[in-house]
């Protein structure tokens, strides 16, 4: 036992090593920390509630009572942008969790029964896959009818066949390795053997490829919201701010970018993080 | 080589089937109704069923998608409810809009791309590569519409060097009819005029456009590059005396850009994808705009008659992707 551990802790120290070494993806780290921290803590240190109109403050330039400015009814912009940071953030964990879970379900049975089931999974994967991402979910987004709901499901539904292929993949190998084999001698049932066998051993790949799509799931609720088919005002999403604020532009600047800068930084910062997760997990690569 | 062509272009057929079905069934089971947003809020029920009627709106939803389906089949995508023209003469009216944005943009991606990759590969771990870095993960981080906001502040909002909203100045006339393509039409019909407001119109989108693109074959050039220079043919080659621009263009970059030739077929479907927001935000009168303007009068004829066209498109520029990787790597011959 002592032995495992200790090899164990051996073989995963490079990998350690090797993302401390990347400074870029601390820049990341550092950045997406900042901005969940602030978002937070924001009812904390803001006066401002994200909602309450407040007309004889509207169209503020930037100053030191607001850091960013107010918006066309009067609401501070900074304390909006960080109410939108943990909707935008939880949101886009939420839809590739949901897509994972999903994804692996479907893709481990499909791998491991093969046959004219998994024949069946993958044309229709193939047929989604088929498709520009975005044009995809604006498609679903827009015949659902546009709320953030819905251009949840709609991102989810495009995301999902991405996760069968890779767990399908995992699920292919396994069914040829040797534990599987003797579970399957003694009778167990499959549906048993995937939810203990197959499923635990195929997630890590799945996890990973997760890590790297928060990032654009992000900017796709951004798209949508920001072509009306996702949150609605005065949902504080930074799509939809920013949707408004185009209106106003060239007279009060600071309405759009702002939004837009966060959204930037977010996606950015977890992109920076993919990108070190995969220089580390891929030597190809690695610089 | 024909099997696989062949096998493509059945993919279309079966793309086309399943997006019109899940889209179809779908649309059917929100709550709008079209018919109450054509007639308006105050219509009398009467008005409201003939429109449905006319619309074949009033029959079981299996029912109307056979029929659409049929209608498919002899190249009639349904009439736009927005419009009431016909989507497929809409979408032609704005289809060259589009394409000649896209291509300009992908025209940017592809002829910086590839030597900003080249460059961060050979000064690999230089500043040249880190700055390209920062310059790639910023490309696929950063929305369309929030470039786009920044070039329109700084490049017609303070400098006022370009216009920031459609394909030509309103004081001029479009070149005559030709190809649809505005630049071409201008110089076929050598009316410098048109042709000059028509490029001022064309950059600040098309460089929003290409940006993600561009940092995507980059970053693939990069690598692809790098692992190429490692082989040992290349060693050969520098041993027998070979460098310099001879070494990396004849030698490194034909076998590099094999791997990025894919990349580049995928980033085509991301650009089509990208144009929608483009023209929205530029006002760019292209299929994406047409289609942004239906969205919000639930006109599912224009939506999935853009959706699949736009999804042929796609799956044909994948095959022709195929087909040149095919042609670029001798493995892949047989």
């Amino acid at each position: 036992m002592q032995i495992n551990y200790s090899s164990k802790t051996l073989k995963s120290n490079p990998i350690w090593y090797k993302l401390k070494q990347n400074k870029m993806t601390w820049v990341g780290i550092i950045i997406l920390a900042l901005i969940v921290l602030f978002s937070v803590i924001v009812p904390l240190f803001s006066p401002f509630d994200p909602n309450k109109i407040d007309l004889v403050n509207k169209f503020q330039p930037p100053s030191s009572q607001h850091w960013f400015g107010t918006d066309e009814v009067g609401r501070d912009i900074f304390t909006r942008i960080l109410y939108g940071a943990r909707l935008s953030l939880g949101v886009g964990i939420l839809i590739i969790v949901i897509a994972a879970a999903i994804g692996i379900v479907i893709g481990t049975i499909s791998g491991y029964i093969g046959g004219i089931v998994d024949t069946i999974i993958m044309r229709f994967v193939d047929m989604i896959l088929a498709f520009p991402n975005l044009i995809l979910a604006m498609a679903l987004a827009a015949v659902l009818g546009p709320n953030l709901q819905n251009a949840m499901i709609a991102i989810a539904i495009v995301k999902i066949p991405v996760y069968i292929r890779l767990a399908r993949g995992e699920a292919m190998l396994l069914k040829e390795k040797l534990f599987v084999k003797s579970a399957e001698t003694f009778g167990i049932n499959k549906g048993l053997i995937i939810i203990k066998h197959i499923i635990p051993n195929a997630i890590s790949p799945v996890i990973i490829q997760a890590t790297l799509d928060v990032g654009d799931t992000i900017l796709l609720i951004a798209t949508l919201g920001f072509l009306g088919l996702g949150a609605q005002p005065p949902t504080p999403e930074w799509g939809a701010m920013i949707s408004i604020g185009w209106t106003y532009l060239l007279t009060y600047w600071w309405y759009p970018v702002f939004p837009g800068l966060f959204l930037f930084l977010s996606s950015g910062a977890l992109n920076l993080i993919g990108d070190g997760i995969r220089d580390v997990l891929d030597p190809k690569s690695a610089r | 080589m024909i099997q696989m062509i062949v096998k493509r272009l059945g993919l279309i057929l079966f793309v086309v089937f399943g997006v019109t079905l899940v889209t179809f069934f779908m649309s059917h089971v929100i709550p709008g109704d079209p018919a109450s947003l054509i007639a308006g809020q105050r219509a009398s029920e009467e008005t409201l069923q003939s429109i449905r009627q006319q619309l074949g709106l009033d029959q079981p939803v299996w029912i109307q998608y056979f029929h659409y389906l049929g209608d498919l089949l002899t190249g009639d995508l349904g009439t736009s409810i927005r419009t009431q023209r016909p989507v497929l003469d809409e979408l032609i009216t704005f289809f060259p809009a589009t394409i000649e944005l896209a291509i300009a943009a992908f025209a940017i991606a592809i002829v910086l791309g590839i030597p900003l990759g080249i460059l961060a590969a050979l000064k690999k771990n230089s500043i040249w590569d880190n700055l390209s870095r920062v310059f790639s993960i910023s490309g696929v981080s950063i929305p369309v519409f929030f470039s786009g906001l920044i070039v329109i502040l700084i490049f017609y909002g303070k400098l006022g060097w370009l216009p920031s909203n459609g394909r030509i100045a309103l004081d001029i006339n479009p070149p005559t009819h030709i190809t649809g393509f505005y630049i071409l039409d201008s110089i076929f019909t050598g009316d410098m005029v048109a042709l000059k407001s028509s490029l001022q119109h064309l950059i600040l989108p098309a460089l929003v456009l290409s940006y993600a693109q561009l940092a995507v074959i980059t970053r693939q050039v990069r690598a692809s590059m790098l692992e190429v220079m490692s082989q040992e043919y290349i060693r050969t080659a520098v041993a027998n005396g070979i460098k310099g621009r001879l070494l990396i263009i004849s030698y490194a970059l034909k076998n590099a850009l094999i791997p990025t030739v894919t990349v580049i077929g995928v980033a085509f479907g991301s650009l089509l994808g990208g144009a929608v927001v483009t023209e929205t935000i530029f006002g760019w009168p292209g299929m994406g705009k047409f289609v942004v303007d239906s969205i919000s009068y639930l006109d599912f004829p224009a939506m999935m008659g853009f959706t699949i066209i736009i999804s042929i498109g796609y799956v044909l520029i994948n095959l022709i992707v195929d087909i040149i990787y095919g042609l670029l790597n001798p493995q892949m011959k047989q």
